[in-house]
């Protein structure tokens, strides 16, 4: 049963993942001219505010999700990362978990800065929002990866 | 765009990532649940057969941080929480990233 909702976390993290990229490239580095027929130009040429309700709703779905199967990591798999001395990755999950949190205060007022029609007063705090918000997702899901695999690592 | 929703948002988010922050620092968890043995108890309690676990205590204790700030912020002039600007938001998270690391320092410079 864990073994099928840690499958379903990742999942939703990997669409979670999709989503925000494609967000914070469209908004941080936005496509100037018209057709870029080239893999970036695409990928850029999105319409971001399309992305934020489905941002916000796979947000809250891997962070419950995570927090359902928090506890059987608490148990079984943290001592585990101990005994092999793995510090530095212990604190990178420490990280992981709080930096969730503060990500998930955020997604009401990000929610509202992506509201269309686009408030002009609310660019820079969507964009930055938006930012800081991709780094969180991008450190939970690479901190994830390298947990579930941490005894291949060391091996 | 309706504007006072957007700074009682506000309000909520920043109350309660603050206090996330300073409920971890200070571990000042509302409960703590003892994973191996499927039990919770009130307030911040010791490990009894296997971890302590005082996530989601913390979070509890934000959220009342957090309902508590946003009603204060109902119950003020409207002018006065206007004040508060839409990029408090990011700066707010990126301190308390920067905050958090510095919590865990340990972890990563022994």
């Amino acid at each position: 049963m864990i073994t099928t909702l840690l499958i379903i976390h990742g999942l939703l993290a990997v669409a979670l993942l999709g989503a925000i990229t494609h967000q914070t490239l469209a908004v941080c580095w936005p496509r100037r001219k018209a057709p870029e027929d080239h893999f970036s130009g695409r990928f850029r040429a999105v319409n971001a505010a399309a992305y934020s309700n489905a941002i916000v709703v796979l947000y809250v779905a891997t962070m419950v999700l995570g927090a359902v199967i928090y506890p059987e990591f608490r148990v079984s798999i943290r001592s585990v990362v101990e005994e092999l001395g793995q510090r530095a990755v212990m604190g990178a999950f420490e990280a992981k978990e709080h930096f969730v949190v503060v990500g998930m205060a955020m997604l009401a007022p990000y929610w509202y800065f992506w509201r269309t029609p686009l408030a002009e007063q609310y660019a820079g705090a969507r964009k930055w929002l938006t930012a800081l918000l991709a780094i969180i997702v991008w450190w939970g899901f690479l901190v994830g990866h390298i947990i579930n695999n941490i005894r291949g690592y060391v091996a | 765009m309706n504007t006072r929703a957007i700074t009682f948002a506000m309000v909520f988010a920043i109350a309660y990532a603050v206090a996330y922050v300073v409920s971890v620092w200070h571990n000042y968890a509302l409960f703590t649940y003892h994973p191996a043995l499927g039990e919770i108890g009130w307030g911040v309690e010791k490990s009894r057969d296997g971890p302590a676990m005082y996530w989601y205590g913390w979070m509890s204790t934000a959220l009342l941080a957090a309902i508590g700030a946003t009603v204060i912020a109902a119950i003020l002039p409207a002018g006065f929480t206007q004040r508060l600007r839409a990029g408090a938001t990011w700066v707010v998270t990126l301190a308390l990233l920067l905050a958090i690391l510095y919590m865990l320092r340990n972890y990563f410079l022994r």
